[in-house]
């Protein structure tokens, strides 16, 4: 495709405009992979386009751990800041709502108005904290696939995520080989190395190691902001790049005389502590720690530590996509998911991108990026 | 359309004669998808290409063709013995920095390996360097060097010399003149533009 016909895709694109999200509330026990449970769970949840009639063009995205349901539009005329893939979700956008129904839900386990630690627990009264039950990627899942059923939707067109997000995606095709009609799965792998669990649980340290936490029981209104800030800028420099930050802050400076010595000096030391700062009040402490942990329990590799024996169940298409500037989860991670697929006789592709923004590239618009989705949704 | 288009497709008769119904075909250098397009439309196979190109790569997510971004030789380690019916090498030998250990890979990957390739024994290419010292522009070598990839060109004798060497069995081959349509029945090394040959172990 030459640059014109790009442009011309560009210019045909629409917005969802203002959204409303919903509640799916299930009355039901939810029983956890771990054998705890909760007497009833709540997923809130945004939709975006129709439903056809044959329920059969229904598109699940699946946020990645610091994502929510907001995945397009905007809550309010006056609101500027837009869902975390508006780029990427809407009329004659690559994830085409004049065709799909996209379904973006926000994780069970997260603080976004889904059921998680930050929750009242009806039993007691009072919230979760630590007494929630110990969460895995696998629970996210099969509660998304409670929703799916309440939406009356038998199989998805597709599932689509990028990092956590990414290992739902993979999850979902594994867990529900026959629900899933195809799969896009960005920036993620099978299993977190030893780097990624060793970033998650320096930001857990600091969290845990703030007298503000209290063994979870901070109170409502209340965050061991200190950990929980400092957790977040270091997770923050892991989602970029050395590249990207360069060309973003360089070494310019913000106060070049800071009063204290230690004060804010440089662009991105103001950056990152901004980063910090917003994320305390957006997101739950223990949230923090239960979904990084099921980030780094999470392992797709069976018990002889294959992937292919875990696999070997996948019947949808399905196309992973890694950034060759992610080392956060890198292109092998990404890349052996497909070898192994091809192993088993699988229709899968990989597709690398050449951005040097870090893991985020997969939340940044690229011509490259909205055409291999564009064309691997319209096959 | 491309002229050249129908040009580049100049191997798929032949190697859609040697690929049985049902095949697991991978194709290392895939392109745009077009062969593996081609061979599961006639004979329903599983094919899977590879290409280290990002556009070639989308061209064949367009075909529905499975394909992996990457190293060919990396890929190949991945698979065990005979997992794959076919390897096909359509004009990207050339292209390899390893030829000799990708294609002993190929073959233990594969039960059989095709390999395509422009004869650079081909009577105008040794007539343009004895005649004016340089490669020249002709029907198999379309291009000037420097708007062609990094390749490695060798003759059909020399491949098969090589092919003795490592004990590869040759089970047929194919040679095409120089318009890469009519078969050339002698003198290949001379006269062939194009050969086509199909290994075993």
């Amino acid at each position: 495709m030459n640059d014109s016909e790009q442009a011309a895709h560009f210019s045909n694109e629409g917005e969802v405009g203002v959204v409303e999200y919903q509640d799916f509330i299930s009355r039901k026990p939810f029983q956890f992979e771990s054998g705890g449970s909760i007497p009833e769970l709540c997923l809130r949840y945004e939709t975006y386009g129709r439903l056809n009639e044959a329920k059969d063009n229904a598109v699940l995205l699946c946020h990645a751990l610091t994502g929510n349901h907001h995945a397009a539009g905007v809550h309010s005329i006056d609101e500027r800041k837009q869902g975390w893939w508006n780029f990427m979700v809407g009329p004659g956008k690559p994830i085409d709502t004049s065709k799909y129904f996209v379904i973006c839900s926000n994780v069970l386990g997260g603080c976004s108005g889904s059921t998680g630690p930050e929750s009242i627990n009806p039993v007691t009264g009072t919230r979760y904290n630590l007494d929630f039950p110990k969460l895995t990627v696998g629970d996210m899942v099969h509660a998304q696939a409670l929703l799916i059923d309440h939406l009356g939707i038998d199989r998805l067109h597709s599932v689509i995520g990028g990092s956590m997000g990414g290992m739902q995606t993979l999850q979902w095709t594994i867990a529900y080989p026959e629900r899933v009609g195809s799969y896009i799965a960005l920036a993620c792998c099978a299993r977190h190395n030893a780097q990624a669990i060793a970033f998650n649980d320096t930001g857990r340290q600091a969290i845990i190691s703030d007298p503000g936490w209290k063994k979870g029981n901070y109170p409502d209104g209340e965050q061991p902001g200190d950990g929980l800030s400092v957790a977040r800028m270091m997770a923050h420099i892991t989602y970029l790049s050395d590249a990207g930050m360069e060309a973003k802050f360089g070494r310019k400076r913000r106060h070049r005389d800071a009063d204290e010595h230690f004060d804010v000096e440089f662009e991105v030391e103001s950056y990152l502590r901004y980063q910090g700062q917003a994320f305390v009040s957006r997101f739950d402490a223990n949230t923090y720690l239960y979904l990084t942990k099921a980030l780094d329990r999470f392992d797709m590799h069976g018990p002889e530590g294959t992937l292919d024996e875990t696999l070997k169940v996948v019947t949808a298409p399905g196309l992973m996509v890694g950034f060759t500037s992610d080392w956060l989860y890198p292109p092998q991670g990404n890349r052996e998911v497909v070898e192994a697929l091809l192993r088993l006789g699988k229709d899968a592709t990989y597709a690398e991108l050449a951005m040097d923004a870090g893991h985020d590239s997969f939340l940044l618009r690229a011509p490259k990026l909205d055409n291999l989705i564009r064309s691997f949704l319209a096959r | 359309m491309n002229p050249n288009s129908k040009k580049r497709q100049v191997d798929f008769q032949v190697i859609a004669q040697w690929v049985n119904e049902g095949d697991r075909v991978l194709d290392l250098g895939c392109g745009r998808g077009v062969l593996l397009e081609y061979l599961i439309q006639k004979k329903a196979i599983y094919g899977v290409g590879v290409d280290i190109d990002f556009d070639k790569i989308l061209s064949c997510v367009k075909r529905r063709v499975p394909a992996y971004h990457g190293d060919v030789g990396k890929l190949l380690a991945q698979f065990e013995d005979n997992s794959f019916d076919r390897v096909i090498f359509s004009r990207s030998v050339e292209l390899l920095d390893d030829p000799d250990t990708i294609l002993t890979d190929a073959l233990r990957v594969g039960k059989r390996v095709t390999v395509g390739f422009v004869n650079h024994g081909y009577w105008k290419n040794r007539f343009s360097f004895l005649q004016t010292g340089s490669r020249g522009i002709n029907e198999v070598y379309p291009k000037p060097w420097y708007e062609t990839l990094r390749a490695n060109h060798f003759s059909a004798l020399e491949f098969e010399s090589y092919c003795s060497a490592r004990n590869f069995k040759i089970e047929d081959k194919v040679y095409l003149r120089g318009d890469w349509r009519n078969e050339c029945k002698v003198l290949p090394n001379l006269l062939a533009g194009y050969a086509i040959y199909d290994l075993a172990k």
